[in-house]
């Protein structure tokens, strides 16, 4: 009997922890449900990124310099590092590491790079004008 | 840790990749889901490719699941001598029978809380091996394609899908949290009721 009780203790617990867990997880899944739903899947055919603003501390120079078409050694040269046993460490190792007393300047600096650097799309002329039909 | 994966993968991508996800199968709480999406999203901008990736993933975490699996497989010989053949016991093997195929595979990409305890319980419960394998490998193509997928298509923007998707995973497991409990509450009360009824009537 103590035990029936003990178990129906349990599962009244389970059940207060799912209304918690709803709760919780239902009102971030919603926040970042309208967060979601403000984007929409890029173009395939988009090649190249352009928004600085994506670049993260968790990134390398040659991935960013991938993803964005600048040369990695210009990069590296704007940074003043040496590129060679520095490929594979991320903007907040090299941070950390080449300039531990100017939090974020690795990536302050990379995004600038990019910017200054980036290759130019050339912008799309608009359609010719067309006679006005009598 | 995430962002310590995320920068490993980007360096060494796919064998890294199917190392992480093989020791998430494992059970060591890695964050595998993100790392999954991400590499979607590297594939989309070709710094890996999809398919060597997709498969060294898929191959990995099914190898992983299956170790996971015969954990508790060889550790069923001291749990079975300690509970085997009671009520309980056997009512944990019919309810396992009856919602083994569906746990397995919702584990594997929704509530990735509770693929370990799965995967373990399968064992214990010697549930069949073959059987356990199919609905694993669907589950984690669903994971591997189907996340991987959302990855691929929102390329840079992965991590909104990541966020999404990672709340929605701990919304549903709090719903399965609270039908189990309500529903073994409410049959619990059923059955209490029941039985002072029948005392009542002696």
């Amino acid at each position: 009997m103590q035990d029936n009780s003990k178990l129906r203790n349990l599962f009244i617990a389970l059940s207060v922890l799912g209304v918690i867990l709803i709760l919780f997880f239902g009102l971030r899944a919603f926040h970042a449900f309208k967060k979601f739903e403000n984007h929409r899947p890029p173009p395939i055919a988009e090649e190249l990124l352009t928004d600085a603003e994506d670049i993260e501390d968790w990134m390398t120079v040659p991935f960013v310099s991938y993803n964005y078409g600048v040369p990695p050694d210009i990069l590296f040269d704007e940074l003043d590092i040496d590129p060679k046993k520095n490929f594979k460490k991320s903007l907040k190792q090299l941070n950390d590491e080449f300039y531990p007393d100017d939090d974020g300047y690795v990536l302050t600096t990379v995004k600038a790079t990019i910017l200054a650097h980036q290759p130019q799309t050339l912008p799309v002329p608009p359609d010719a004008p067309m006679p006005a039909t009598p | 840790m995430s962002d310590f994966l995320l920068t490993q993968v980007i360096n060494y991508g796919a064998p890294l990749l199917g190392v992480v996800v093989f020791i998430g199968g494992l059970g060591v709480p890695l964050p595998c889901t993100p790392l999954v999406i991400a590499a979607g999203a590297f594939s989309r901008e070709g710094y890996l490719p999809w398919h060597t990736t997709a498969l060294t993933s898929i191959i990995s975490v099914i190898i992983g699941d299956s170790l996971s699996y015969s954990m508790g497989y060889y550790a069923s010989g001291y749990v079975l001598k300690r509970f085997g053949g009671t009520p309980k016991w056997i009512e944990a093997e019919k309810t396992f029978e009856r919602w083994g195929p569906l746990s397995i595979f919702f584990s594997r990409f929704l509530v990735t809380a509770i693929a370990l305890p799965v995967n373990l319980l399968s064992g214990t419960t010697r549930y069949p091996f073959r059987k356990f394998i199919i609905y694993d490998a669907l589950g984690e193509a669903v994971w591997i394609f189907g996340y991987g997928g959302l990855g691929y298509l929102f390329g840079s923007q992965w991590e909104v899908v990541n966020e999404f998707l990672g709340n929605f995973g701990g919304l549903t497991l709090g719903v399965i949290f609270f039908i189990v409990g309500l529903r073994q509450v409410i049959k619990r009360q059923a059955k209490k009721r029941q039985e002072s009824a029948a005392k009542n009537l002696c």
